[in-house]
C-alpha cells in the first residue's frame, strides 16, 4: 500500500472510500460492452463475488472462521452438474435442490463444529473441505473422480437459455448485486445485528439474550447457501465440472479477495474478487504462480493492511498506530 | 475371510507411518507450546525435508547422511526465516489467532507453489538408507526403512526428552509453555525461544519427510494431508503435550491401517479425518486431556 498523505481533506477520504466500489462496477459494465476475453475473467469475478459475500456473513459479521467453505461449493457445483447433465434436470430446480443441500449440511456439520473455537474450529472447517474433496474424488459412480462431468447446460428456464457470453455476465451481475442487496439486509436486520454483537463478545451478546449458538449455526447455514450458489453458478457457467474446481486454491482466493475488498463490509467482497480477478491479468496463464502471487499477497495483506481497500478512506482519516483488528470492524458501516 | 498376516502387515506399515505422523505433531505442539500459535505451514516442512534431499542426491550426488543434514539445517534456517518475517510482524500487531492460522496457511501454499515451480509436479522418491532384503517373520516382511524409520523416531523422542529436562534452553522452553509473563520475568529471552522453536519444530518435520520419503514418494503437494495428520495426532494426544502426540499419531496410524484393512485404501484419508472429528466432538482434551 502507498504511503498517503496525512492533509488530504476529508471529502477525498470519502471519494477513496467508494472509489473502489465504482471502478469494480464501472469494470463489470466495461467488460459487458467490451465483450470477449474480458467477458470471461468478469464473470469468474463475479461468480467469487458471490462465494465471498457468504464468507465475509460468517467471518466479517459473525466473526467466525471457517476454512471448508469450498465444501459447500463444492456441493452446490456437484449437485447442479450431476442432476442436469446427468439426470437431465432443468437448471434452477437442481440449483435449489444444491442449495438445500449444502444448508442441510452446514446444520449437520455446523451443530456440532460450532461448538468448537480458536484452532480447533480451523482444523475442523479445514478437514470438512478435505472430506467432500476426497469424496467427489473417490465417489467415482456419480462425480467420475478426477474426470469430471462434462456437458452441463447453461443457466435458463424452459426452452429459454443464457448462452452469449454478454447475456451470461448481465445475468451474473443481476445476481450479484441480489447477493449484496441480500447481505445489506440480513446486516441490518435483527439477525445481522445479533450476530456481529456476539462477534464481539459472546457473552455480551448472551447477556443481551442473543441465542449465540443458534444464531452462529444460522450464520453458517446462510454463508453455505451463498457458497452453493456460487458452486452451481460456476458448473452452469463454465459447463464443466472437476473435484479441483473447488479445492484448497478456492478457499485461499476467497481469503484474499475478502481481505482485499476489506472484511466486514457489503461492497468488500466485490471489489475484493473484481480486484484479484482482473488486475493480475498478467498472471492468468500461469496458474502455478497466481496461486504463489495471492499467498504472498495474501500474508502482505494480513501483516500491513488488515483493513483492505475498503478500508482506505478510514486510513486517511486517522492512521492508528495500533492496526484494526482483522476480523468484523465493528465501526465499519455498510 | 480374515487373513492374519495381510492383517499384521498392515498394523506394521501402520505404525511405521504413525511415528512420522507422530513427528510431526510434536512439531505442532513445539510451536504451540512457545507461542500458543498454530502453525498451519507445518507440512511444507515435511514435504521440503523429503524434496531437498532428492535435489541435493540427484544435482549434486551427496552421500544420504550429508544430503539429509543439509535439508535438515535448511529447513530449519527457514523456519526461523518465516518466524521472522511473517509471524513475528503478527505476533508485534497482536494479531487475532485467526489472522495467524491463513497466514501460516498462505505460507504452505507460497512454500508448495514455489517448489511446484522449481522441481516440476513429477512425484520424487529418495532410495532407502539400508538396500537389503526385508526381514520375514512369519507372513509379515518388515523393511529396512520402517526399522529406521521407528528406530530414529525412538531416539529423537528419548533425545527430546533429555533436552526438555536436563538442557538450560530446553527448561527454558518449557517455563515459556507455561506462562509466558512469568518466563519472560526470569530473565528468558521469550521472542528468541519462538525463533528457536520454530527451528526445532521445522527440522522434526524435516527428518519425518526424510524418513518417509523412500517407502512413498513426495510431491510439491503431498505437505498439507501430513500436516493434517500431525495435527490430528496432536489432538488426540491432548494438544500441547509433545509425548502425547507421538503416542496420538501411533494411534492414528494404527486406525487409518485398519480402515485401509477394512474399507480399502481410497478412503484412507476420510477415515483419518474421521477420526479428527469424533475427537473434536468427543473428546477435544484428547486421550491423556490437555496439557496444562
Amino acid at each position: 500500500m502507498p504511503t498517503l498523505p496525512t492533509t488530504i481533506s476529508t471529502n477525498a477520504g470519502l471519494l477513496l472510500r467508494y472509489l473502489p466500489a465504482v471502478l469494480a462496477v464501472g469494470l463489470i459494465a466495461y467488460a459487458i460492452v467490451a465483450g470477449g476475453h474480458f467477458v470471461t475473467l468478469a464473470g469468474f469475478a463475479l461468480i467469487y463475488a458471490v462465494f465471498v459475500t457468504g464468507l465475509n456473513i460468517f467471518m466479517g459479521y459473525a466473526g467466525q472462521a471457517s476454512f471448508g467453505q469450498n465444501a459447500f461449493a463444492a456441493i452446490g457445483g456437484y449437485a447442479s452438474a450431476v442432476l442436469t447433465a446427468t439426470y437431465g434436470w432443468p437448471p434452477i430446480p437442481a440449483l435449489i435442490v444444491g442449495a438445500a443441500g449444502a444448508a442441510l449440511c452446514a446444520v449437520v456439520i455446523g451443530y456440532p463444529t460450532l461448538r468448537l473455537r480458536g484452532h480447533y474450529l480451523a482444523m475442523a472447517t479445514l478437514a470438512i473441505g478435505l472430506i467432500v474433496y476426497e469424496v467427489t474424488v473417490q465417489w467415482q459412480s456419480v462425480t467420475q473422480g478426477y474426470m469430471g462431468i462434462s456437458g452441463i447446460p447453461p443457466l435458463g428456464i424452459g426452452s429459454w437459455e443464457v448462452t452469449s457470453d454478454r447475456a451470461q455476465l448481465i445475468m451474473l451481475s443481476i445476481v450479484v448485486t441480489l447477493c449484496m442487496a441480500s447481505a445489506w439486509l440480513i446486516r441490518n436486520s435483527r439477525f445481522g445485528r445479533a450476530i456481529v454483537a456476539l462477534s464481539g463478545s459472546e457473552d455480551a451478546a448472551r447477556a443481551l439474550g442473543v441465542d449465540v449458538a443458534r444464531y452462529k449455526l444460522a450464520a453458517f447455514v446462510v454463508s453455505a447457501v451463498y457458497a452453493s450458489l456460487a458452486g452451481s453458478l460456476f458448473v452452469h457457467i463454465v459447463g464443466f465440472v472437476s473435484p479441483e474446481v473447488f479445492g484448497m486454491h478456492m478457499v485461499i482466493l476467497g481469503f484474499t479477495m475478502l481481505y482485499v475488498g476489506g472484511i466486514g463490509t457489503i461492497t468488500g467482497p466485490l471489489v475484493g474478487a473484481i480486484v484479484i480477478n482482473l488486475l493480475p491479468e498478467t498472471f492468468r496463464g500461469l496458474k502455478d504462480y497466481q496461486d504463489l502471487v495471492y499467498g504472498a499477497a495474501l500474508i502482505l495483506l494480513l501483516i500491513y493492511a488488515p483493513g483492505g481497500l475498503a478500508s482506505l478512506g478510514n486510513a486517511l482519516k486517522r492512521r492508528p498506530s495500533t492496526p484494526i483488528p482483522a476480523t468484523a470492524p465493528k465501526g465499519a458501516r455498510p | 475371510m480374515f487373513d492374519l498376516a495381510y492383517f499384521s502387515q498392515t498394523l506394521v506399515n501402520g505404525l511405521s507411518v504413525g511415528c512420522i505422523y507422530g513427528l510431526i505433531g510434536i512439531g505442532f505442539c513445539v510451536i504451540y507450546n512457545a507461542s500458543g500459535i498454530v502453525n498451519f505451514a507445518q507440512g511444507a516442512f515435511v514435504m521440503l525435508g523429503g524434496m531437498i534431499t532428492y535435489v541435493l542426491l540427484t544435482t549434486l550426488h551427496l552421500p544420504m547422511i550429508v544430503a539429509g543434514s543439509i535439508a535438515i539445517i535448511v529447513v530449519a534456517l527457514l523456519g526461523v526465516l518465516i518466524e521472522r518475517i511473517v509471524v513475528r510482524p503478527l505476533w508485534d500487531r497482536n494479531a487475532t489467532m485467526f489472522v495467524m492460522i491463513l497466514a501460516t496457511l498462505a505460507v504452505q501454499i507460497v512454500i508448495e507453489r514455489t517448489t511446484l515451480i522449481l522441481v516440476g509436479d513429477q512425484p520424487k522418491s529418495i532410495p532407502v538408507f539400508t538396500d537389503l532384503p526385508p526381514i520375514r517373520i512369519g507372513g509379515v516382511s518388515i523393511g529396512y526403512q520402517t526399522l529406521w524409520i521407528i528406530g530414529v523416531s525412538l531416539v529423537l523422542i528419548a533425545l527430546l526428552a533429555l533436552f526438555f529436562q536436563k538442557t538450560l534452553v530446553g527448561r527454558a522452553m518449557r517455563a515459556c509453555s507455561i506462562n509466558r509473563e512469568a518466563a519472560a520475568l526470569q530473565g528468558i529471552p521469550v521472542s528468541r525461544m519462538l525463533a528457536l522453536s520454530f527451528a526445532l519444530s521445522a527440522a522434526l518435520g524435516a527428518i519425518a519427510g526424510i524418513l518417509l520419503t523412500p517407502t512413498q514418494f513426495t510431491a510439491f503437494n503431498v505437505g498439507t494431508p501430513f500436516a493434517i495428520s500431525g495435527f490430528i495426532a496432536a489432538i488426540v494426544g491432548g494438544f500441547g503435550r509433545p509425548f502425547g502426540a507421538f503416542l496420538g499419531g501411533i494411534a492414528l496410524g494404527l486406525a487409518q491401517a485398519l480402515a485401509v484393512f477394512g474399507l480399502g485404501s481410497g478412503l484412507k484419508n476420510v477415515a483419518a479425518l474421521s477420526v479428527l472429528l469424533i475427537f473434536l466432538f468427543l473428546r477435544p482434551s484428547g486421550i491423556l486431556g490437555a496439557a496444562k
